[in-house]
């Protein structure tokens, strides 16, 4: 490795491409940045939420009456004050809409109201919502509300919600089942499974986990009855589709009358794209008490309220030659959305895990149906890396029972089944077409890097310090880029799913980019600023970048799904590139040449074959902010707006490789060596993807080996806090063996691919295929996650699962 | 009950319930928001602070027991928009931070360990993270964190590659694969 020469351009001709350090970090590393909780208007009152201590009741009644006589406390609220607000909006249903104007999301069934007034439906379902003069007050008068209960039978399995007989969440929803969702092709999948000369089978449970941002989620609401406009700030991935939701959809106000604004936010990977109950709680509480509300969750509180992820069990068939050809496969899921369906859970649950289930491979027929139901459990929704990393568990755990079952090397089968260079845009058959790739040169370096071939000698070696090494591999196809607005209506999707850039050129020179996106933690500030700068051509330290704040920023749609770099960059590089064409026509002016004689290069227009006669961007900024002399076709002032709809979504991929070293003795876990290669197309600032890498990898092995939210038979969840649920830390994952290819996207101007969250997909598989590569021999053939040491521990002496 | 804490060098007297947490009276009590609350048990370490040179979990702390002792936060560590430290800066250079929210914490909890590394005798790799045991993060995997505090125990820079290195040699491959994709 050579040391860093600030020369490893991928792009353009200047800063795109290049690691530069993130200029948010400063910020961060003294403590400065403002969260949600360090907000602190002047004469705030505090909310605290009653949740549900139960997981499935009726409620008889509601006392708030000695609650209300405590000190300090200023309101008590439960559902009897909200009856003309409408209950929170699923705007991911999967199975499509219908029209591109859907019926208001007023009536769909299990919609979760603000508070709720008639029955429970899992632990810390909120009931009552008290404002005090302090955080302690307003906690102290939660036990202070007497709410009386009439239990009611409690399930917390999808499987078990859809049989007969089962307790039933929602009157509306007869069977508990939300939805019943396919992709493929049923009945070619079917002949090909009854035709194969090998098929293999195996059920699994991907766990239910809880995404535990260190940043528990909060929200302060501020109503000022002089204009009647509600400002809302928020933990927030999206502040403009939380305006969206809650002015349009939930409170009925003019959508100009509500400014949602993303402070810092701590964290997210998923949750804090959803709409919760506080949100309209805080802005309907301050104008009802005149002062600004402030709600700030707890960590107990979070595990009990902010949506989790996962949870699916499955039955999956995969189907091939001899030697070693896929020709189908298969997937039947259970997939479980808790008690309500949270905003985009149930699209979550189908389409995203559905249609990516075929991975990397070119398989003839595959078909996926997922039946999503309703428990009494905390709703569901996206967790790093969500659906694709349950599609790539599946079907990379078959690929090694496959190889197993025909004795074949798990990386020669995988190897012979990529889909080939040649024959991309790829049809996956179940909904994706893959943009771009070149699979096996991303496979080939995997294998190569991670020392695969000397394996045999490592576990030999291993075995003789009383340890059973194993290795697994795992590779993915990550649908990311959400996306094309069409397309996602027809996935079900309510809303335009584009992204939105806007670039002023101040007179002086200096640049101000505002995005509709919002960072949760991805350096945005820096890498969008690389990214103006490389298409102007000029330093990126003169261009400052906001996001997050609906009074200044464009219409845009947050970050989500690995989005931020291949919608909203390219959306800024679009509008950067009408900055440059007009500055084109307006410098013929200036310069006094045609216009097709004038060149933009190195943030300079000048006259082509005469340099001498140029005008700097500081030059052109200033006369295009006086305007003297401009020809009625050029506007003056340089002030740019682009909305950046692609033609398709884009698809990231890679090859993970996981070692481990199970000891004989205590049947503990440790990964001894992962090497990962990712495809994440262009990319704009490599140490922030390489730091989103390395995370990522942690949260997929934190699944794979601890991670479980783990609910009793009365529904209460018994990991719910950190003492109990189990988060890696510094010491679980060695440093990782990393390497990259770049296949450019075509469906946007940058080539980028998704990255933030790409390589949480494979990595739980990885380890699991390591792990049951360690323990083949006592005939193991599969085990479930998290691999804990007990359950390890019980397949060494030879219990089965 | 009347006490007084050393707050960042500076005497603060104030009326506290023996029951407030040392945590809140930072935030609540005095602004100093830099200390962050992610858990409320102990296990997430964003809200630690250096008590009397130690690094001490401020949500375990009830003010009244801190009375009299010298409280650092991360605000007196570098001043606002002032000038980073060699672990923060070191921190900043291996993007050892991404959404911020447990990095006060990391800042105050390492600060001890770097302080107390002698030139030559730098902590190894495994040393960091046993050192960081007491503090989670979500974002980083903690690879950036590992890479800034030996590149902040000056001798350890070369136990592994840093950021940029790796960086550097990512961008090699991608410019080889690039050239193959034509």
């Amino acid at each position: 490795m050579t040391a860093a020469t600030g020369e490893s351009v991928l792009q353009g001709q200047g800063v795109l491409g290049r690691p530069l350090d993130s200029r948010e970090d400063p910020h961060l590393l003294r403590g400065e940045a403002k969260y949600v909780a360090d907000i602190d208007l002047p004469g705030t009152a505090h909310m605290a939420i009653l949740g549900s201590p139960v997981a499935h009741a009726r409620i008889l009644s509601i006392d708030t009456k000695a609650a209300e006589q405590l000190p300090g406390v200023l309101k008590v609220a439960t559902a009897a004050d909200f009856t003309d607000v409408m209950p929170l909006p699923c705007i991911w249903i999967p199975g499509g809409v219908e029209s591109h104007f859907p019926p208001h999301p007023y009536g769909l069934p299990g919609a979760r109201p603000v508070l709720t007034g008639d029955a429970v439906r899992h632990v810390g379902d909120p009931i009552a919502a008290v404002v005090a003069e302090t955080p302690r007050q307003a906690a102290a008068a939660l036990a202070a509300i007497d709410v009386e209960y009439e239990p009611l039978p409690v399930v917390t399995r999808a499987d078990e919600a859809l049989r007969e007989g089962a307790p039933q969440l929602h009157e509306a929803v007869p069977g508990n089942l939300n939805a019943y969702w396919t992709c493929g092709d049923k009945d070619r999948t079917d002949a090909a499974i009854a035709a194969a000369e090998v098929t293999v089978e195996l059920d699994l449970v991907n766990q239910r986990t809880i995404n535990s941002p260190i940043e528990p989620r909060g929200a302060v609401g501020d109503y000022d009855p002089a204009t009647g406009e509600y400002t809302l700030y928020a933990s927030t991935q999206g502040p403009h589709n939380h305006r969206f939701l809650l002015a349009a959809l939930v409170l009925g106000i003019p959508f100009n009358k509500l400014r949602v604004v993303a402070p810092t936010v701590g964290g997210s990977f998923g949750t804090k794209g959803y709409l919760y109950p506080d949100m309209p709680l805080v802005l309907l509480l301050s104008k009802a008490l005149g002062r600004p509300v402030k709600w700030v969750d707890t960590r107990t509180g979070l595990m009990n309220s902010t949506v989790q992820g996962r949870d699916h069990r499955q039955h999956v068939t995969l189907a091939g030659t001899r030697d070693g050809r896929i020709t189908a496969v298969r997937a039947t899921s259970h997939a479980n959305l808790g008690a309500y369906p949270s905003t985009i859970g149930p699209g979550v649950a189908t389409a995203l895990m559905g249609r990516s289930i075929s991975g990397m491979y070119d398989i003839d027929a595959a078909f996926c149906e997922v039946y999503a139901a309703f428990t009494n459990t905390v709703p569901l929704g996206a967790q790093r890396g969500s659906g694709r990393a349950e599609a790539a568990f599946l079907m990379e755990r078959l690929v090694d029972r496959y190889a197993s079952e025909i004795g074949m090397d798990p990386a020669a089968v995988r190897r012979k089944n990529l889909v080939p260079k040649e024959k991309f845009p790829y049809d996956n058959g179940l909904g994706w077409t893959y943009d771009s790739g070149d699979y096996r040169l991303n496979f080939d370096r995997a294998i190569e890097l991670s020392g695969y071939a000397d394996m045999p000698a490592r576990k030999t070696e291993a075995r003789a310090r009383g340890k059973r090494l194993g290795v697994g591999i795992a590779s993915y196809v990550a649908v990311c880029g959400v996306g094309p607005s069409t397309r996602m209506s027809k996935e079900g999707m309510l809303g335009g799913t584009w992204e939105s850039a806007n670039i002023r050129v101040h007179p002086t020179g200096e640049v101000t980019v505002t995005v509709g996106s919002a960072s949760t933690g991805q350096s945005h500030g820096t890498v969008f600023a690389q990214v103006a700068a490389d298409e102007l051509g000029i330093d990126p330290d003169t261009v400052q970048v906001y996001e997050g704040d609906t009074l200044k920023a464009p219409y845009g749609q947050g970050t989500y799904g690995s989005r931020s770099y291949s919608m909203a960059a390219p959306a800024i590089a679009l509008t950067a590139r009408k900055i440059k064409s007009k500055l084109v026509k307006a410098g013929a002016v200036f310069l006094g040449v045609p216009e097709e004689k004038v060149v933009y290069a190195g943030g300079k227009v000048y006259e082509e074959g005469n340099e001498e006669n140029t005008k700097t961007f500081a030059e052109l900024a200033m006369a295009m902010w006086y305007g003297w002399g401009l020809p009625p076709e050029i506007e003056p002032a340089l002030d740019e707006t682009t909305h950046f709809d692609p033609p398709d979504f884009n698809y990231p991929f890679g090859t993970h490789v996981a070692v481990v070293e199970i000891d004989e003795l205590t049947g503990e876990t440790e990964v001894v060596a992962y090497t990962a290669v990712d495809d994440a197309g262009n990319i704009g600032n490599p140490k922030v993807v390489l730091g989103q890498i390395e995370g990522s990898i942690v949260h997929g092995l934190g699944q794979a080996l601890m991670e479980h939210a783990e609910y009793d038979e009365n529904g209460l969840l018994l990991s719910s806090d950190l003492g109990h649920y189990a988060l890696p830390r510094a010491f679980d994952a060695p440093f990782f063996s990393l390497d990259k290819t770049t296949t450019p996207s075509p469906h946007n101007p940058l080539g980028a691919k998704g990255a933030g969250e790409i390589a949480t997909v494979p990595p739980a598989a990885a380890v699991v295929n390591a792990v049951v590569d360690a323990l083949s021999d006592l005939g193991v053939i599969h085990i479930d996650m998290p691999v804990t040491p007990e359950k390890v521990w019980r397949r060494l002496r030879g219990e089965a699962r | 009950m009347d006490l007084t804490l050393n707050v960042n060098g500076r005497p603060r007297e104030f009326t506290a319930e023996p029951n407030e947490l040392l945590v809140e009276r930072l935030r609540d009590g005095l602004g100093l928001t830099g200390t962050k609350v992610g858990c409320d048990t102990g296990q997430c370490g964003s809200c630690v602070v250096r008590l009397d040179g130690r690094s001490a979990k401020s949500c375990l702390v009830l003010t009244v027991a801190a009375a009299g002792s010298e409280v650092t936060t991360i605000e007196g560590v570098a001043t606002p928009g002032g000038e980073l430290t060699g672990l923060q800066e070191a921190l900043r250079q291996e993007h050892g931070t991404q959404c911020g929210f447990c990095t006060p914490g990391m800042v105050m909890a390492l600060g001890e360990l770097v302080e107390n590394t002698a030139d030559g005798d730098a902590p190894t790799e495994p040393e960091i993270r046993e050192w960081l045991t007491g503090n989670l993060c979500r974002c980083t995997g903690y690879h950036g964190v590992v890479r800034g505090v030996q590149r902040a125990c000056a001798s350890a820079r070369a136990a592994a590659p840093g950021t940029d290195a790796v960086c550097d040699a990512m961008a090699d491959a991608v410019t080889a694969a690039s050239g193959q994709e034509g």
